[in-house]
């Protein structure tokens, strides 16, 4: 059976943002981060514009800390980049509303967490040299307060009524069944853990490599749908036995301690009221328009 | 040639941000020391440059740290560090508002601020205050068969266009000059990440008899006996190449700028003269 949601009372809020520049640790001029063996690294992180890594490709292999795809945005002060952040929701429409590719068309595809708190969107390739540095994008932003006809108890979050529908998402045996590509155990997950969920992002750690074997997650691809396994996702990100959390893989992998691919928190419930459908094809350039 | 060494340039992150054109600045009253500490004022360093380019001579400008093009900067701490850990040479700089909106420039180096070519057409609509952005790419690169040849600051497009080969096992870099380890100057206080370091150019004598006085900016230099994997450093059997980035000094301790490129063990890396090997060829800029 198709889940039902109150899709039609959500409202639609404008919210901006503006192209992130990206940013290191100032004096004591000390650049390096230290990897998770300790030896000191430099190399891009979070976002900006980055053109050559996309929502669809691999969260690994690249010469980055936890890297954005596509183009990242952040309001200029404090309380209006947390209603930015809260707001935008997977899924939903981004314009541009200034520079050489004005009224150019983009999704939310993530957020990134603590240290960074930005938006992540996804552009076509062939318009991000064209995107400047502070351009003004525009989310049309709706999701927040999205609620599942009889799983009131299965918080949404930054999930858009435009991504749950195509999410393939079915009701079997009062269980409601979501298509994913991986199941992570909770001992992988790291960084973001007593943060809030309503934005931000949390981690996969990937030190142990024979676990990264073990749960198939070398393979971990940007956009994928993911369920992790005892993990409360309803309020800030915490471990519970028996609840879930389903998120999307927002960022790449990155060397730190504690740190790996981030998602973005889209679905949890405290209750063990769900069951993960293993589908390879279950990432959101699948769900939604995407042009590449 | 570099076609036979191998890279992970397909695992490098391209990654956007933007500086802005500095105004030339001076401390009141703008007099600084020479050598024989009498005070001198003189233009150098910030802003616009519209007669000295890559490729000129690095002596002789009546100039102070005299930086070829353009030196673009952010006032935001967080984004001035960005901009000198990410950005490499031989990026590419696209104007992103004022008169030349829209024009393609090419990075040459790094100062305290980041120097960026244009032609002179261009250079002549560009105000200061407008907005460059610069297309990174290259903080990462690696040879794969020199694991431990560090390379800072380089991009793989001027990484492409060294003329590098392999002999015995070893890597030779083509260079302009050698420059002794024992001028080696202002700099050796900071991190090898973060802006040049100084060749002290102050015993002009010896300047002359080593020919270091015809040095231009942009050419590659090798040192021997310098180690710029974490600072820079005297360390026996270790070799760094660098890029001249700006002019000559009449300061103590001071002298044109180089900024590291390469830096590993004698037993990896090797240097060969060719006075050509200057970034303005190399990179093929247009003036």
């Amino acid at each position: 059976m198709k889940i039902q949601t109150n899709e039609k009372l959500l409202v639609n809020v404008s919210v901006m943002g503006l192209v992130c520049q990206p940013n290191f640790q100032s004096l004591p001029a000390e650049p390096y981060r230290l990897d998770s063996f300790g030896n000191p690294f430099l190399l891009p992180s979070w976002g900006s514009i980055v053109h050559n890594v996309s929502v669809g490709d691999s969260a690994f292999g690249w010469e980055a800390d936890c890297i954005h795809p596509g183009v990242s945005i952040k309001y200029l002060n404090e309380a209006g980049n947390r209603g930015l952040n809260i707001l935008s929701c997977v899924g939903n429409e981004a314009t541009i509303m200034s520079g050489e590719v004005k009224n150019s068309k983009g999704i939310v595809t993530g957020k990134s967490g603590r240290f960074s708190e930005q938006v992540i969107l996804h552009f076509p390739k062939k318009i991000r040299e064209k995107i400047s540095i502070k351009d003004k994008i525009l989310i049309k932003s709706i999701g927040v307060g999205l609620k599942i006809k009889n799983f009131e108890d299965v918080f949404c979050k930054s999930l858009s009524p435009q991504l749950i529908k195509n999410m393939k998402i079915e009701i079997k045996n009062n269980k409601i069944n979501i298509p994913a590509t991986h199941i992570i155990p909770e001992h992988l997950i790291g960084a973001g853990s007593g943060l809030t969920s309503e934005s931000g992002s949390l981690h996969i750690q990937t030190t142990d490599s024979s676990e990264m074997k073990k749960y198939k997650l070398n393979n971990l691809k940007l956009g994928d749908i993911i369920y992790v396994e005892n993990y409360d996702s309803s309020y800030q990100h915490g471990f519970l036995r028996n609840a879930w959390a389903v998120g999307v893989i927002g960022q790449t992998n990155g060397p730190r301690a504690g740190y790996g691919p981030g998602m973005t928190i889209l679905m949890s419930s405290k209750k063990n009221n769900s069951k993960a459908i293993i589908d390879p094809k279950a990432n959101i350039i699948n769900y939604l328009n995407f042009v590449k | 040639m570099l076609s036979k060494l191998k890279t992970n340039e397909y695992n490098l992150v391209e990654m956007s941000i933007g500086g802005y054109v500095t105004q030339p600045s001076f401390k009141n009253p703008g007099y600084i020391p020479n050598n024989d500490g009498k005070s001198v004022i003189l233009p150098g360093m910030f802003g616009v440059v519209n007669n000295v380019k890559v490729g000129d001579q690095a002596f002789g400008w009546a100039g102070d740290h005299i930086e070829p093009g353009i030196s673009i900067d952010s006032e935001n701490i967080n984004e001035h560090f960005a901009l000198h850990y990410l950005v490499c040479t031989g990026n590419k700089a696209l104007v992103r508002s004022g008169d030349a909106k829209g024009s393609q420039g090419i990075v040459t180096g790094e100062h305290a601020r980041n120097l960026v070519h244009f032609e002179q057409k261009i250079l002549d609509k560009i105000c200061i205050g407008d907005q460059i952005d610069i297309i990174t790419h290259g903080r990462g690169l690696k040879l794969i068969d020199f694991p431990d040849i560090e390379l800072k600051k380089v991009s793989p497009k001027l990484l492409n266009s060294m003329n590098l080969k392999k002999v015995k096992n070893k890597l030779i870099v083509e260079v302009a000059m050698e420059l002794p380890i024992r001028i080696m100057g202002s700099g050796a206080e900071l991190n090898s990440e973060y802006v040049d370091q100084d060749l002290m150019s102050g015993d002009r004598s010896l300047m002359k008899k080593l020919k270091i006085d015809q040095m231009r900016l942009g050419d590659l230099i090798v040192i021997n006996h310098a180690d710029h994997k974490w600072g820079r450093s005297f360390k026996k059997d270790h070799i760094s190449i660098a890029i001249c980035i700006h002019g000559d000094s009449v300061m103590t301790g001071h002298g044109p700028g180089i900024m590291t490129i390469m830096t590993g063990k004698k037993s990896d890396l090797g240097w060969k003269i060719n006075k050509k090997a200057n970034i303005k060829n190399l990179l093929k800029i247009k003036l």
